[in-house]
């Protein structure tokens, strides 16, 4: 073999090896780390947030005590069970598809009368308007306010923020207001 | 060879009192049955094998991550952890789609049954280890682990719950309808996931979890593999960790 030939035989493969380690597939982007960022920024909680217990608020008012009742021991409308009280839906239309509405799920936390494996991580409800209302600790524009956003009088709460979330409107609050404070059998 | 778990060390502590807990008296005879015999340990193998037929084994695995067959349980039990080749924190699964395309493989998707097995197989080959997972050996571990911390205590979604509203260390053994709220560090979540799920008869892993919550609670659900999940998966293995819990592969859970 000539001199020169062999040279360029034996810088080829000097080259050839040194390519390998220098163009090693770049591995950076071969595997999947999908973004999150942007769907976590959207679903963020927004500021506390004060309300007032709308004047159209009928706390006696048998049909939204009924309505109240219906949300507090029903997650949402495809597990509830039985016909929904008047006014209320069990699914509801979003981006034009059928969905089962959210309801409040409050017995997860909080035992009440009535409740089926009722939680203990919020007080017990049970009696409220003997216990609370008719000793005046507690008011409804204060239900209200905690059912709505309870982090105005406890900013670390570990209860469900309800209004300030448009997981209910107003006068979904004011129900789930009738129902606790109302008297029950 | 992956090590055998004692079915004792599974013994996780199951809420003993009546009817009020979401597990009855069946299931429990039930969930006692399948500690001595995980329906989960056959994927697990299956994982094994297909990591063997496909990818080299451990032998690969150890190369690639470029530790000794012998380093390897102790390196597995520091995941997830910074690679410099890969340019990020990473899970043992984004590992394997690496070695997949590296080696011209088409990728397997993150929340595959395939996947499921596979990671679970190499997290098994950690069984017994302790985790070795340090959040201050790099700046980038370090991230990973504040990210986790703060998507774990950011509320949000429908509800407006963080993981915290749930999980947090006064309020765990309380009852969230039926269910008794478990310390995350003291079950040892990090280190007894992919597990296998009763509810779901299927392996779950932790990151899968982590999902499943989500979605329980309203909050949207992230994909798996985000820089957010992996921070969180970062985040509960460290929960573990500092309670000592041995890694113990494959879980058995309600
Ligand atoms: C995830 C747990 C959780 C859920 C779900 C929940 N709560 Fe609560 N709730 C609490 C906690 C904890 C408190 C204690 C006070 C606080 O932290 O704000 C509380 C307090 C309350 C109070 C005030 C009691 C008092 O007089 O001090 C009312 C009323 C109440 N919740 C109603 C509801 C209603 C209605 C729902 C459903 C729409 C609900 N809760 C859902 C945890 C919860
Ligand atoms: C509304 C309450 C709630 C929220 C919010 C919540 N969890 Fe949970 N979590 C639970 C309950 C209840 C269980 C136990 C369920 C069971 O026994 O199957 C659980 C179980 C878990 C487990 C499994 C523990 C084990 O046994 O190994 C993990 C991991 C976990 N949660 C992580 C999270 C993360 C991460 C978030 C936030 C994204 C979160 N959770 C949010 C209620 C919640």
């Amino acid at each position: 073999m000539k001199k020169s030939i062999k040279l360029l035989a034996l810088s080829t493969v000097v080259i050839l090896s040194t390519s390998v380690s220098l163009f090693a597939i770049d591995l950076t982007k071969a595997y999947d780390m999908p973004d999150a960022s942007k769907m976590i920024e959207k679903d963020l909680l927004k500021e506390p947030t004060k309300f007032k217990l709308p004047k159209s608020c009928k706390l006696d008012d048998l049909d939204s005590i009924a309505r109240g009742k219906f949300f507090f021991h029903n997650l949402n409308g495809k597990k509830a069970k039985g016909k929904a009280p008047k006014g209320v839906k069990k699914f509801i239309k979003k981006n034009g598809k059928k969905k089962p509405k959210q309801f409040g799920n409050c017995v997860a936390c909080h035992n009440i009368e009535g409740a089926k494996g009722g939680g203990n991580i919020g007080p017990d409800l049970t009696n409220y308007k003997k216990l609370f209302v008719d000793t005046k600790t507690r008011d409804a524009q204060f239900v209200y306010q905690k059912i709505a956003d309870a982090r105005i009088d406890n900013p670390k709460t570990h209860m469900t923020i309800n209004l300030t979330t448009k997981l209910f409107n107003k006068s979904e609050i004011c129900d789930l207001t009738a129902y606790v404070m109302s008297t029950k059998k | 060879m992956r090590k055998l778990l004692l079915p004792l060390a599974l013994m996780v502590t199951v809420a003993s009192a009546g009817e009020q807990f979401a597990m009855s008296d069946a299931d429990r005879a039930m969930y006692k049955e399948m500690l001595e015999n995980n329906p989960a340990d056959i994927y697990v193998e299956e994982g094994g094998e297909i990591l063997d037929e496909q990818l080299g084994g451990e032998e690969a695995l150890a190369k690639f991550l470029g530790v000794t067959e012998k380093e390897l349980p102790k390196y597995i039990a520091g995941f997830p952890r910074y690679i410099k080749k890969l340019g990020n924190v990473v899970g043992i699964d984004q590992v394997l789609q690496a070695m997949e395309v590296e080696q011209g493989k088409k990728k397997t998707k993150l929340k595959s049954g395939k996947m499921f097995s596979m990671l679970a197989y190499v997290k098994s080959l950690a069984n017994d280890e302790k985790f070795t997972i340090d959040i201050k050996a790099d700046e980038h571990i370090k991230a990973s682990y504040e990210l986790g911390k703060k998507t774990f205590m950011t509320a949000r979604g429908g509800r407006g719950l963080s993981c915290n509203s749930c999980h947090s260390s006064d309020i765990v053994g309380q009852i969230l309808r039926t269910q008794p709220l478990p310390d995350l560090g003291k079950v040892g979540a990090g280190a007894t996931w992919p597990a296998y799920r009763m509810t779901k008869s299927s392996l779950r892993t932790l990151q899968r979890r982590f999902q499943g919550c989500m979605k329980n609670a309203l909050l949207k659900v992230i994909p798996i593999g985000s820089k957010e999940m992996v921070g969180l998966e970062v985040y509960i293995s460290t929960l573990a960790q500092k309670e000592k819990k041995a890694i113990a592969i494959p879980g058995l859970k309600r």
